[in-house]
């Protein structure tokens, strides 16, 4: 396991999350712009209950069990969802723009990244579904550093981001074999793995990660896991109100999140029925663990205590009221920075 | 076996795998085995490979010339599937590698070790016309040093490659590659990659320890 001084950690709260998709946009058009990245999304947002991006990812292997690989599948290319192409000239330029629809020219894809959009489960009027928020989770125990022969991937000794060095990659693809989240993307062009790189060029200027600072919601929390003073180490470890997505797959991830609460059931009668949860308890604990169930208890237990006047820290760490507050000391405007292009 | 000497050839004419340059020239057939799932240098590896065949391809057709320049060799092997084209994810493609041992006692089951380094001359089927020249010292330290140096060109037809791969014997480098001599012998050896079967990096057809090139001595130059 690769020893890290400091850990940089994201927290994501899926309460706030609308899945606009803005943290996907924004990761983008800042890094996969690229000759071959053009089917990539280092930033995923899917609904959940789902298949995901790439399809059925969470059944494609990967990570440890019992101390041990896991054998892994390579997700396709079209589980991923292509780059698909739009008849635009015909539509805008072609004079038929009246009669003619915008359509995906070639083949007719059947999925792409949150395919299954707002679907969800559970039955009218219970229906219900979130959005998970995914990008790389810069683990502890990344399967990904262990699968590479080449060791062309490595956990940066100073804030334990993993990143690929594209150098020595030969696309191979045993890391994205490896990785139980599948968030490595092979470029076809360039024949090597690529996957979200925490916006290191940023963090590195104390710009928190672009997914981060352009989210409209407030979702996502940043900074060191050690800072005692910063919104991690307080979700994660004084309140105890994240956790990571698949602890079972064994890599220990860096990103957490703060479960999502839902509204009441609704009985035969029409009634609000607050015996059960809308989200069942055994789905989230398949994501996250058996603890999510403590989480939802104390997030209740303070949203009581605010309504009878009382005060939460942790309510108000995740209300978020000063937006600088969420990013643990890397709130520098990037409008600020000069870059030199190398 | 033995690398015949021809009298001095054109490069580009030896990169056709048809080419008249091989005729007559004796072919050795070399058996290959797979590399030893216990060798993977990853757990990720080990575990993914464990009962699985590695290496497919049983036996590759060698021959090989020089004109005291340049040295050819000529590799056909049954394959049924021609594997090109990267366009999916898991798609892989059909490679094959020359080994040579960059210095005295180098080994070849591990690709060299440290401070004992190999040469590859690798061709693989998405880069038509080019090789790579690679050095590594054990595994998984392989470097690519540049892919002007080493040719390479193949055709797959009815079930088998045909390819040629060649370097001059002899190459300006500060690194540590093999530096080949008319009129001597030097140990080598043979790898192929069945991309359909996912081959890639250590997980391959080869042959073992090395095998004995004499490389023919160029006739003597005629006195004045």
């Amino acid at each position: 396991m690769p020893e890290v001084k400091r850990q940089l950690s994201m927290v994501l709260d899926l309460n706030k999350c609308i899945g606009c998709q803005t943290c996907t946009i924004a990761c983008k058009r800042l890094w996969t712009r690229d000759e071959g990245m053009d089917y990539m999304w280092w930033n995923t947002v899917n609904t959940m209950p789902g298949r995901g991006t790439p399809r059925d990812w969470e059944q494609l292997g990967g990570g440890f069990q019992e101390g041990q690989p896991r054998p892994g599948k390579l997700p396709r290319r079209r589980d991923f969802g292509d780059a698909w192409n739009f008849n635009y000239d015909e539509v805008f330029y072609g004079g038929k723009g009246d009669r003619v629809h915008l359509k995906v020219v070639g083949e007719e894809p059947d999925w792409g990244p949150n395919w299954d959009e707002d679907q969800g489960a559970g039955e009218y009027p219970n229906a219900y579904y979130f959005y998970l928020p995914r990008i790389c989770n810069h683990c502890t125990n990344p399967a990904c550093v262990e699968a590479c022969p080449r060791t062309a991937i490595v956990k940066r000794e100073e804030d334990g981001i993993v990143l690929i060095d594209e150098d020595r990659c030969r696309g191979y693809r045993f890391c994205m074999e490896a990785c139980p989240y599948k968030k490595i993307y092979f470029n076809h062009a360039q024949k090597v793995a690529q996957k979200c790189i925490f916006c290191f060029p940023r963090v590195e200027q104390g710009v928190a990660p672009a997914c981060a600072r352009m989210c409209p919601g407030r979702v996502r929390f940043v900074g060191y896991r050690d800072d005692e003073n910063g919104p991690i180490h307080k979700l994660v470890d004084k309140w105890k109100v994240a956790l990571p997505l698949h602890p079972d797959f064994g890599t220990d991830p860096n990103v957490f999140y703060v479960p999502p609460l839902a509204p009441p059931r609704f009985d035969e009668n029409g009634d609000i029925d607050e015996s059960k949860p809308r989200i069942p308890n055994e789905y989230l604990v398949s994501l996250f663990g058996p603890p999510v169930l403590g989480v939802l208890e104390t997030l209740k237990s303070e949203m009581a205590k605010t309504r009878e006047g009382g005060k939460s820290e942790v309510l108000d760490i995740l209300i978020a009221y000063q937006w600088k507050s969420m990013f643990g000391g890397f709130d520098r405007d990037p409008g600020s920075l000069t870059w030199n292009k190398t | 076996m033995e690398a015949r000497y021809v009298p001095r050839f054109e490069i580009e004419d030896a990169l056709d795998p048809g080419a008249t340059l091989f005729d007559g020239v004796r072919a050795t057939d070399v058996d290959l085995i797979g590399t030893p799932v216990g060798l993977q240098p990853t757990a990720a590896i080990r575990v993914s490979w464990t009962g699985r065949e590695i290496g497919a391809t049983d036996r590759v057709r060698v021959a090989a010339v020089h004109d005291g320049q340049t040295l050819a060799f000529r590799l056909e092997w049954l394959d049924d599937s021609e594997n090109q084209a990267l366009l999916d994810t898991t798609a892989f493609p059909d490679a094959a590698a020359i080994l040579f041992p960059s210095v005295a006692g180098a080994p070849s089951v591990t690709m060299g070790a440290p401070g004992l380094a190999v040469t590859a001359w690798y061709w693989r089927a998405d880069e038509p016309g080019r090789g790579r020249h690679v050095v590594a010292e054990g595994l998984g330290t392989s470097r690519t040093l540049d892919v002007e140096l080493v040719r390479g060109r193949g055709v797959w037809k009815e079930g088998r490659w045909q390819i040629v791969i060649a370097r001059a014997l002899r190459v300006a480098t500060d690194e540590p590659v093999a530096q080949l001599t008319a009129g001597e012998t030097t140990g080598f050896g043979v790898a192929v990659w069945d991309g359909q079967h996912g081959e890639r990096a250590g997980i391959k057809a080869f042959s073992g320890d090395w095998r004995e090139l004499r490389l023919a001595a160029a006739p003597a130059v005629m006195g004045r």
